[in-house]
């Protein structure tokens, strides 16, 4: 039984920097790693979609009884301060340990709802249904987007593709944990990160077996190509006259030329839509990743070429 | 309220059965397909629907697929469904996709009296026959192979069998000029 650390890069860090990171070393839900320890430079600045995967991925070491300690080496204007605002800490199982001190939570009530960028990480309670949890969600674009003329339309994408997978949670991960949504409008960069993270099976665990029985073709694809005809026609465990969910999100962020970021529990795939939509040709694979339990799902809208 | 007409008809709000404006999710569908049901049970004479959708702000394909999507499919050949005022251009691409994966037809009138369909649309072989309809309150077989040289009275009425078992169109059974009983087709407006 061995500590494992892990050194987050003093930059932007999104989703697939975290997950170039966590590659360099060995899996901390391994068998052999008892203790994690990461540490988080100065100027190291999560990124939304990394955020709520990474808070995933806290909470499951934790439950899974390694000990866990986040460092936070800049305390001042670094990614504390952001992520606390944010409720990360909020949302962080208790059993994690974070230094130089844990802060109070006081600044995620102080800033809920008043900043105009980026919602806070929203728990997806599991046994009880928040009813305004999209809603709440995607209120931060009509502040963020006000002088598009397509921030309508934005706002409605943004709140099925909520809806959908936020659902798709209580139907499917099948875990003791809670999952979590976020979504952050970053002006300067025009674009929209739309983010649903849960700790459950993973979509295609569930998926695949179900295929086996009643689409063996479907059933024998890749990972890669098997994710994008989930998005692309619209597959389910219940049938063919289900799925049609994923499929409506698809729709709706290829509309803004969205990249489709998908994380499994080993494999991750990373859709980039063309002419066609999400198709395997444009699509970009990641296997045998250390492991992170659930479904990571990341929608980032572009926001550049409409306007 | 009851119409006026010889087809019996009802206003359905779909927000009295919704639990807020916003409707998503499969579970709450669900319940909302329930109290759904329960009022359609409740007016067995009722014979079309009519959805309106105001005070509805959205609904996700999940929800719209147990809801009125679902209800059309239940009740195809039955009962019909269709929206009055599905104006909202992205709730509809919701609609739309839910009704596609059901292979459910649902008729959307507008606020000019004209007709779009919502999700499946007829075949080749039947489109010529829906257009006949859509012109008319009611149609018979032998109307449209009158109007139709090419067309055989066999012929359209197999057509306008299939449209009603696809949901685009109801039926009832009329007395024939020949004596006979013949099927009277008619829109769900």
């Amino acid at each position: 039984m061995e500590e494992t650390v892990i050194r987050l890069p003093a930059r932007w860090t999104d989703a697939s920097v975290l997950e170039k990171t966590l590659r360099t070393g060995p899996s901390p839900l391994s068998n052999l790693c008892s203790e994690v320890n990461f540490q988080i430079p100065k100027n190291c600045q999560l990124m939304t979609d990394a955020a709520v995967r990474f808070l995933c991925l806290l909470n499951q070491l934790d439950y899974s009884t390694r000990r866990v300690t986040i460092n936070f080496e800049e305390k001042k204007d670094g990614v504390l301060p952001y992520l606390e605002r944010i409720g990360f800490f909020q949302s962080l199982s208790p059993g994690v340990l974070v230094l130089p001190h844990r802060p109070s939570g006081f600044a995620a009530v102080r800033y809920r709802g008043h900043n105009p960028s980026v919602v806070e990480i929203q728990r997806i309670y599991r046994k009880q249904r928040d009813d305004s949890l999209p809603k709440r969600l995607t209120r931060a674009i009509t502040q963020a987007c006000e002088k598009r003329r397509d921030v309508n339309e934005i706002e409605e994408a943004a709140w099925t593709i909520f809806a959908e997978l936020i659902d798709n949670v209580f139907s499917h991960s099948e875990t003791l944990l809670d999952g979590f949504a976020a979504l952050q409008v970053y002006p300067k960069g025009n674009c929209l990160k739309v983010a649903v993270s849960d700790s459950g099976f993973g979509m295609l665990e569930t998926l695949r077996p179900a295929l086996k029985k009643e689409a063996p073709k479907l059933a024998a694809l890749s990972d890669v190509d098997l994710i994008v005809e989930v998005f692309k026609q619209g597959l389910s465990r219940h049938g063919s006259g289900r799925g049609c969910g994923l499929k409506g999100c698809a729709d709706k962020a290829v509309k803004f030329g969205a990249e489709l970021d998908v994380r499994l529990p080993t494999a991750r795939v990373l859709l980039v839509p063309g002419t066609l939509g999400y198709t395997p040709n444009r699509a970009f694979c990641y296997s045998d990743l250390p492991l992170i339990w659930g479904t990571h799902v990341c929608f980032t809208f572009n926001l550049t070429k409409k306007f | 309220m009851l119409r006026m007409n010889q087809i019996p008809s009802l206003d359905l709000r779909l927000s009295e059965f919704m639990d807020g404006e916003d409707g998503w999710g499969r579970d709450a569908g669900r319940v909302t397909c329930r109290r759904l049901i329960g009022f359609v049970e409740s007016n067995p004479g009722i014979l079309v629907f009519r959805v309106s959708l105001i005070r509805v702000r959205r609904v996700d394909i999940s929800f719209a697929s147990e809801t009125v999507v679902e209800l059309a499919r239940k009740y195809r050949g039955q009962k019909g469904f269709c929206f009055v005022d599905l104006v909202d251009m992205d709730q509809r691409e919701n609609w739309e996709a839910a009704a596609l994966r059901a292979k459910q037809p649902i008729m959307m009138w507008g606020s000019n009296g004209k007709p779009t369909i919502v999700g499946l649309e007829p075949g080749q072989g039947t489109v010529g026959a829906l257009a006949f309809a859509l012109r008319k309150t009611e149609v018979r077989a032998a109307e449209y192979a009158a109007a139709d040289k090419s067309v055989s009275i066999t012929n359209a009425s197999t057509k306008f069998k299939q449209l009603w078992e696809q949901g685009f169109l109801l039926r009832r059974e009329a007395a024939a000029e020949s004596g006979g009983l013949e099927y009277v087709y008619f829109l769900i407006r």
